[in-house]
């Protein structure tokens, strides 16, 4: 272990480089459905996928300008909120990283 | 909705200029929503503890805008020393006071060349030189002191105590009404004291060292240039009025909700700025020949360089008294506001 780095902070850097990529996958599956940020932060964390905003946010923006995603500024209950929904190429995109996915998590399972 | 506003006005100080209005409408929804669904589930308006709750769990502004920015530029040497969160207003603060110091150097070293004195190219570099390494040195050091603050306490941030919460969950179009440090906001952003108190200290130590050592100011016309008597005069005032503005900015960064106070405290401050600048304009003369001094060329160039004193000093008192006016009519309309505010509440 590097000195001057503990246990806990140690495990930590390595559960968040973990949970990185996931939650790309995780919120390009997630907006198959088109939702606005707070519903799809609400969807994620009921899926036991908690994000908090500061990170959602900004990698919403940066799906968008990659082009896997598409949003639009909509008035909903008399509040202007903001839908993102999937892209034509997001969805190739993330049938690709579904099936990286399984078998990442196939190859895993079988080494466990 | 205040506490809300005041925390969307901190993270609009970090967020990138072209997205920063469309971040802080996608925030201030995403924040609006969970303080809804918090007040229909508790059946009431919430109360200035929860808000703060809720707002507590989005983190500290400052760090929040940092992951908004593409660039996530640092300082490091060896280690960082001043983070992403803090490296615009670093860049911010150092630009300003290197680029008030070069036009000061820069205007002297003019004057010189024009009056006909002989300015080498290596002077020239190793008075810019210096003033670099001075003003890197004492902002860098300052700004990684807040660095190393924030670090160790990443929780320790607060939205001030504004007064007169309102806790309506009204569903005013926030967006539009969010200016980035406004002047007429109601709420002095943290970053204008840090700011603030970061260039005055640097000035301090700058204006400390050109009494020690005309060549910061004259660079190798010190030899036979010398500060006219009325500097040793007004210095002293000068570094009490810049204590005063530090007091205050400190102050602010305690309570900016305290806009009133600072509205009054800049007022008299600039007032007593102006006063000072006329009266060292009615010295009528700001260098003084060195010793040893005496041909009609050294002569010129005290003309010369006293002439380039009186522009300054000129357009420093057309600054001062367009902003002192700005600043009479701030307070009044902010009085005016106040006022207008109080009846409305009568006669509610």
């Amino acid at each position: 272990m590097a000195p001057g780095t503990n246990h806990h902070e140690l495990l930590e850097n390595l559960r968040l480089e973990l949970r990185r990529g996931s939650l790309v996958l995780a919120v390009l599956f997630a907006l198959r459905k088109e939702q606005y940020g707070y519903t799809l932060r609400k969807t994620l964390a009921e899926q036991g996928m908690a994000i908090d905003e500061g990170t959602l946010y900004p990698l919403l923006r940066r799906l968008e300008s990659q082009g896997l995603l598409a949003s639009e500024w909509r008035e909903e209950d008399k509040r202007n909120k903001r839908f993102y929904r999937l892209s034509p190429d997001g969805k190739v995109i993330l049938k690709q990283l579904l099936s990286e996915w399984q078998r990442i998590s196939s190859s895993l399972n079988g080494m466990l | 909705m205040q506490l809300l506003e005041n925390y969307l006005k901190a993270v609009a100080d970090g967020l990138p200029p072209d997205e920063r209005e469309d971040i802080l409408r996608e925030l201030s929804e995403d924040i609006r929503s969970e303080m809804d669904e918090k007040a229909a589930e508790v059946q009431r308006p919430l109360s200035e503890a929860e808000q703060r709750e809720i707002l507590r769990r989005h983190g500290n502004p400052l760090l929040l805008a940092a992951r908004y920015r593409h660039d996530n530029r640092t300082l490091s040497l060896g280690r960082e020393l001043i983070g992403p969160a803090l490296f615009p207003f670093y860049v911010r603060v150092l630009s300003f006071n290197l680029g008030l110091t070069f036009v000061i150097i820069g205007s002297i070293f003019t004057a010189l060349i024009v009056a006909g004195q002989r300015v080498s190219v290596g002077a020239v570099a190793w008075n810019v030189l210096l003033q670099l390494v001075i003003q890197f040195s004492v902002v860098t050091l300052i700004f990684s002191l807040i660095q190393k603050h924030m670090s160790k306490n990443p929780d320790r941030w607060d939205l001030g105590a504004p007064r007169g919460v309102h806790l309506d969950l009204g569903y005013a179009k926030l967006g539009k009404n969010v200016r980035a440090g406004g002047r007429d906001s109601a709420w002095v952003s943290r970053f204008e004291s840090i700011s603030i108190l970061v260039a005055s200290a640097v000035a301090l130590v700058w204006l400390r060292g050109v009494q020690l050592d005309p060549f910061l100011l004259f660079g190798p016309a010190a030899s036979f240039l010398k500060l006219a008597p009325v500097w040793s005069q007004v210095i002293p005032v000068i570094a009490v009025l810049t204590f005063l503005e530090m007091a205050r900015a400190s102050i602010n960064f305690v309570r900016p909700d305290w806009m009133r106070f600072r509205n009054i405290v800049q007022l008299l401050l600039g007032a007593g700025a102006l006063v000072l600048i006329l009266f060292v304009l009615n010295a009528r003369s700001w260098v003084i020949p060195g010793e040893g001094a005496g041909t009609e060329i050294l002569r010129r160039t005290v003309q010369i360089v006293n002439t380039a004193f009186l522009c300054v000093l000129v357009a420093a008192v057309a600054i001062n008294a367009v902003q002192l006016v700005t600043r009479i009519n701030r307070l009044r309309r902010a009085g005016r506001k106040q006022a207008s505010a109080s009846s409305v509440d009568a006669v509610c």
